[in-house]
């Protein structure tokens, strides 16, 4: 998703995934998605920034600024790149009490990626958001 | 002529499904078969016609349901051909079988007595014995798979006098290798070691004869064999067996009880304390059946067929490691480099693929290998050539959308 200048087109999150219709058309999308996200230096993927509970890591920094929080956020897995993209947008320079007032699970759902969020081991998005949400 | 698995295919009605619009292929077997149908209606016509407790009220249906439970008892017994129904011990799985043993020994072991595994047991044979070892004092010892996936040429020198347990898997459920198992059984038994075989991952493909392998114990799980899960087997040779003190106790277990003291009952009911997984049991005994009235070395040809057509196919694709041998395996287990299994999978499942990626519950041997998971496609007697293809013609689709331009 870069234009001609090397420059980061934005890309209208929630209209490209609302609009699959399967779960390849998600899959692509995701793949898609996870090229715009910025990846983490290696002194970012600190164990402490580590999210357990992910099968791939999943790197996660929450930091926050006159009461808005920032995030910057990588996976060794693309898709959950692509996955993290969808959640940074829905939560990037929001309150902390605006985004505890937010229903994220059903945001996402919103979003065609309800199958992320199912308790089994090989995901750890719920560990994601439970560590967006804490003080 | 050639097995065909059409002739038993339609005995699966799971697999006529469609996944997100894709004929559903299914390639985890590894991790549990699907059921046939004189499984599933062993089970419904054990809760339609014959439900009762096992081994107590003395009444028409109590003893309907002793006889056919006890009849899958002789029905396992001669699926491995163990030489008496009383050596057969019903567990919930693999895993308990193995605990059962594990606690069961732990009253012979000393300080300084060695277990010795190999690299390549699933967590269910190794952490068991790890815990064992703490417990006790002994030494956890580790006869590993070379660098290049071979075994040592002499590995006579990890059995040692010390020797107490030897366990080891028949197959490794993550890369498909066979130990030289009856090699190391004969170490073991020179040593005087009570040898453990886990079958969990040979019992669907191979015919078991615990009497020519000659171990103390052979276990397995009945869901990987086209039985229900939550039914295991611990079988084991008389003098093995009567050494295990039971851990757990109870009901079903006692043949007298006081408050002062408990007389035990004798096997193979000493070792199964409360009411059985009846239901379990019945349908494994119909999972016997199933494969008893199959030729199965027809259909181990055909498994291993598979698995060596989608090794061909994707050995020539530059740039994918496969962690499985070439020959004699029913599944391929691979990596790509610089792409996430995790990823792989995920496209694999989006086209109705259904495999396993992860560590296989064998994280020593991951590192071992160097990878932290592997792709793992895994086949049964059901699955067809036209499956092996889509899998690799998926995979390489899949390939094709994550390389990093």
């Amino acid at each position: 998703m870069t234009d001609s200048l090397g420059q980061q087109k934005p890309v209208n999150i929630k209209a490209l995934l609302q609009a699959c219709r399967s779960k390849e058309e998600t899959f692509k999308a995701l793949v898609t998605l996870s090229k715009t996200l910025p990846r983490l230096s290696a002194e970012k993927k600190t164990e402490e920034n580590k999210v357990k509970g992910c099968e791939s890591a999943v790197w996660l920094v929450v930091e926050e600024s006159h009461g808005i929080r920032h995030f910057k956020a990588d996976s060794d897995a693309k898709l959950m790149r692509g996955v993290l993209v969808a959640i940074l947008s829905l939560v990037e320079g929001k309150m902390l009490a605006d985004i505890q007032k937010m229903d994220l699970k059903a945001e996402l759902a919103e979003l065609n990626l309800s199958s992320y969020l199912t308790s089994s081991r090989t995901n750890g998005v719920l560990a994601i958001l439970n560590k967006i949400n804490t003080v | 002529m050639a097995f065909d698995p059409s002739s038993l295919r339609h005995l699966f009605p799971i697999l006529a499904q469609s996944a997100y619009d894709h004929p559903l292929t299914y390639l985890d077997n590894a991790a549990t078969t699907q059921k046939p149908l004189p499984v599933l209606d062993a089970i419904q016509d054990y809760y339609r016609s014959f439900n009762a407790n096992v081994h107590r009220g003395a009444h028409f249906l109590s003893d309907r349901a002793t006889n056919r439970f006890e009849q899958a008892r002789d029905t396992i017994a001669s699926f491995i051909n163990a030489p008496e129904q009383s050596h057969v011990i019903w567990t919930k799985g693999a895993t308990e079988a193995i605990n059962t043993v594990a606690f069961g020994l732990e009253h012979l072991l000393e300080k300084g007595d060695e277990i010795l595994i190999t690299s390549l047991e699933h967590h269910a044979n190794l952490v068991p014995w790890q815990q064992l070892a703490f417990r006790t004092g002994a030494r956890l010892r580790i006869l590993p798979l070379t660098s290049n996936g071979e075994w040592e040429p002499e590995f006579s020198h990890y059995f040692t006098d010390r020797t107490r347990i030897f366990a080891a898997t028949q197959i490794s459920n993550a890369i498909g290798v066979s130990t030289p198992l009856q090699t190391m059984l004969d170490h073991a038994k020179q040593q005087g070691a009570f040898t453990l075989v886990d079958g969990a991952q040979a019992v669907a493909h191979y015919p078991i004869d615990v009497q020519i392998l000659d171990c103390d114990f052979y276990i397995f799980s009945g869901h990987k064999m086209y039985g229900p899960t939550g039914i295991g087997v611990l079988y084991g040779k008389s003098h093995a067996l009567e050494v295990l003190l039971p851990y757990q106790t109870g009901g079903e277990m006692v043949r007298h009880v006081s408050y002062q003291a408990t007389e035990f009952n004798v096997l193979p009911y000493r070792l199964e304390a409360g009411t059985p997984h009846i239901e379990g049991v019945i349908g494994l005994a119909a999972a016997c059946d199933f494969l008893n009235a199959q030729d199965r070395l027809a259909l181990l040809a055909w498994e291993q067929s598979l698995a060596m057509h989608v090794y061909s196919r994707l050995h020539k694709e530059g740039g994918i490691e496969i962690y499985s041998p070439e020959k004699n395996t029913t599944l391929v287990s691979l990596s790509v480099p610089n792409i996430h299994i995790l990823d792989l999978n995920a496209y694999l499942d989006s086209q109705g693929v259904a495999v396993r990626a992860g560590s296989h519950c064998a994280h020593p041997l991951m590192a071992q290998l160097g990878v932290a998971g592997t792709l793992r496609a895994s086949f049964a007697c059901y699955n067809t050539m036209e499956e092996a293809n889509r899998f690799c013609d998926v995979l390489l689709e899949a390939i094709d959308l994550l390389n990093d331009e």
